[in-house]
């Protein structure tokens, strides 16, 4: 039996309601990885993790009353730290506009190599197309960094991204092709002045 | 599938491959801290209005008493003679005195 089928969600919900320190305690245990997933996708830069998290919880905790049973826990976590997450992505400025000076040398290899071939990242480079790929999301706001992350990255259906964001299809689609078309201007503008 | 979608799908496909070598386990004292911290708040938030009020709500009561009780005397009498009559005779009384 896994460690997920011997959690006793419901059993360790009533028991916070009760106010039980050690089925708090049990809850945000059980569910650090899935909101540390979240996390990490989303995190704004110059925010750390672990605060961003224990807001997450101090939330969830806060609103506990209000969580129904309609929809699976986990699912409504999911959305409280998504939201979260985007509200801070919002209060953070906007970063000036990206250079090739801005990515480290292995970084703009990386880049160099996406832009002039045909061949796939090597899996060596993997870490460096993630720092990458963080910096040219970074350009585009908050709100449509969310929609590629979860389509692009997360690999989410139109229908999961509707259900944790709360917005409705056609606005997720409206915003996923809004930052579509502003990543491939990135991508002309980088081809064009290519370590110039 | 133009050739800027394709260069962002190969970055974002070797992005997916990257490990992930960062513990998913929550630190030691996170969730004992956590839990606390939620408690503490919606211990000192929520109900803050409500003792308050139930306080204000007693002490208001124990102060009309003290005020009956000092003025007791005074108001008893300090009552019109003329009313003395509605006071003290009763008009149900009266009629079923009568019947």
């Amino acid at each position: 039996m896994s460690e997920n089928e011997a959690f006793d969600l419901p059993g360790c919900l009533e028991r916070v309601r009760k106010r039980e320190q050690l089925a708090a305690r049990n809850l945000v245990e059980h569910l650090y990885p899935l909101v540390i997933r979240i996390v990490r996708s989303h995190l704004p830069r110059r925010v750390a993790e672990e605060d961003l998290a224990q807001d997450i919880f101090l939330k969830m905790f806060t609103r506990l009353e209000q969580y129904q049973g309609t929809v699976p826990f986990s699912h409504w976590v999911s959305r409280i730290a998504v939201t979260t997450c985007i509200d801070q992505l919002r209060a953070q400025k906007r970063r000036p506009e990206f250079r090739w000076a801005d990515l480290s040398e292995k970084e703009a290899e990386v880049l160099d190599n996406v832009l002039t071939n045909e061949n796939d990242v090597a899996p060596d480079d993997a870490l460096e197309a993630r720092e990458l790929v963080h910096k040219l999301l970074d350009q585009l706001k908050p709100d449509d960094q969310l929609v590629i992350r979860l389509l692009d990255l997360e690999q989410k259906t139109i229908l999961e991204i509707s259900e944790l964001t709360g917005w409705n299809s056609s606005l997720v689609k409206v915003r996923a092709f809004r930052a579509r078309r502003k990543l491939q201007k990135l991508f002309a503008d980088l081809q064009r002045k290519e370590r110039s | 599938m133009n050739s800027t979608h394709r260069q962002w799908q190969r970055l974002t496909a070797a992005v997916r491959r990257a490990p992930e070598e960062r513990s998913a386990t929550a630190p030691y004292g996170f969730a004992t801290r956590v839990a606390a911290r939620a408690f503490a708040v919606q211990a000192s938030s929520s109900p803050v209005l409500e003792r308050f009020a139930l306080r204000a709500f007693g002490l208001a009561c124990l102060l009309a008493m003290l005020g009956v009780a000092a003025n007791y005397s005074l108001l008893r009498n300090n009552v019109p003679e003329e009313d003395r009559f509605f006071i003290t005779d009763d008009p149900a009384a009266i009629l079923l005195d009568v019947s």
